[in-house]
């Protein structure tokens, strides 16, 4: 198994009704499989998540790419600074 | 003086920006010319706009409160940063900086700033580019607070593989 801390940001934090979680994914998990896994958690998520942007470990992340053991992953809008 | 040891500054803060503090660390000797873009906090919306693809009219806004991924936003702002120098080798310091928190109008909130020999060596252009990307891969995200109520304001871009 491969645990990952989960981070959210701005909408996602407000939806998830916290700013992180653990989970713990099979090995061969990708972003996309994760995106579902945490929509199964909290359903609250789903509204957000066909325009969601994901990081692993701080880099721009996409559905079929592969989740890393021990991994840093952020969930959170288009970015929106300035 | 090669590329590699010109200044750079990225920064995350809740610190108010200090401007001249931040263009003195990337003036050089041969420093000729500096573009400063500095946005800050609108109170009064008059033209309409667009945000999260929803039209917006004219408003007020009592202020906005930022929030940043900001390991990763340090890393997006190097980033950017990079992306400039191998646009214009003329570039010789940078600063982009963004103030995160709850900040009322007319507050300064972000200020990228780029340095040159000249003020034909593209460094105007440098500078806004850094703005136009900071809007859309640095992760920061702002909270809109109106007489009418509060609302997340959400960007469109959608970074691309290996931005």
């Amino acid at each position: 198994m491969n645990k990952v801390n989960v981070l959210f940001f701005a909408t996602f934090r407000t939806r998830a009704g916290r700013s992180s979680m653990e989970i713990e994914l099979k090995c061969d998990t990708t972003v996309g499989e994760l995106k579902n896994l945490l929509v199964a958690q909290i359903p609250a998520l789903e509204a957000s998540l066909h325009h969601t942007l994901v990081s692993i470990n701080r880099e721009f992340a996409f559905d079929e790419d592969p989740v890393p053991e021990g991994a840093e992953i952020a969930l959170f809008p288009p970015v929106s600074g300035g | 003086m090669k590329p590699s040891n010109f200044p750079s500054i990225f920064s995350i803060t809740e610190d108010e920006i200090d401007i001249n503090e931040l263009v003195d660390q990337i003036t050089l000797t041969s420093t000729g010319a500096a573009a400063i873009f500095t946005g800050m906090v609108r109170g009064e919306t008059s033209r309409e706009g667009k945000a999260q693809g929803i039209n917006y009219a004219p408003h007020e806004t009592t202020y906005l409160e930022y929030e940043a991924y900001k390991p990763m936003a340090e890393e997006k702002m190097r980033q950017v940063a990079d992306e400039i120098r191998a646009r214009w080798d003329t570039i010789e310091g940078i600063a982009i900086i963004q103030r995160i928190g709850k900040l009322y109008p007319r507050t300064p909130t972000v200020l990228i700033a780029c340095t040159a020999s000249h003020r034909d060596t593209g460094v105007f252009e440098a500078a806004r580019y850094g703005i136009d990307r900071l809007k859309e891969i640095v992760p920061v995200w702002k909270k809109e607070f109106m007489p009418s109520g509060e609302e997340w304001i959400e960007g469109e871009y959608i970074p691309k593989k290996g931005e």
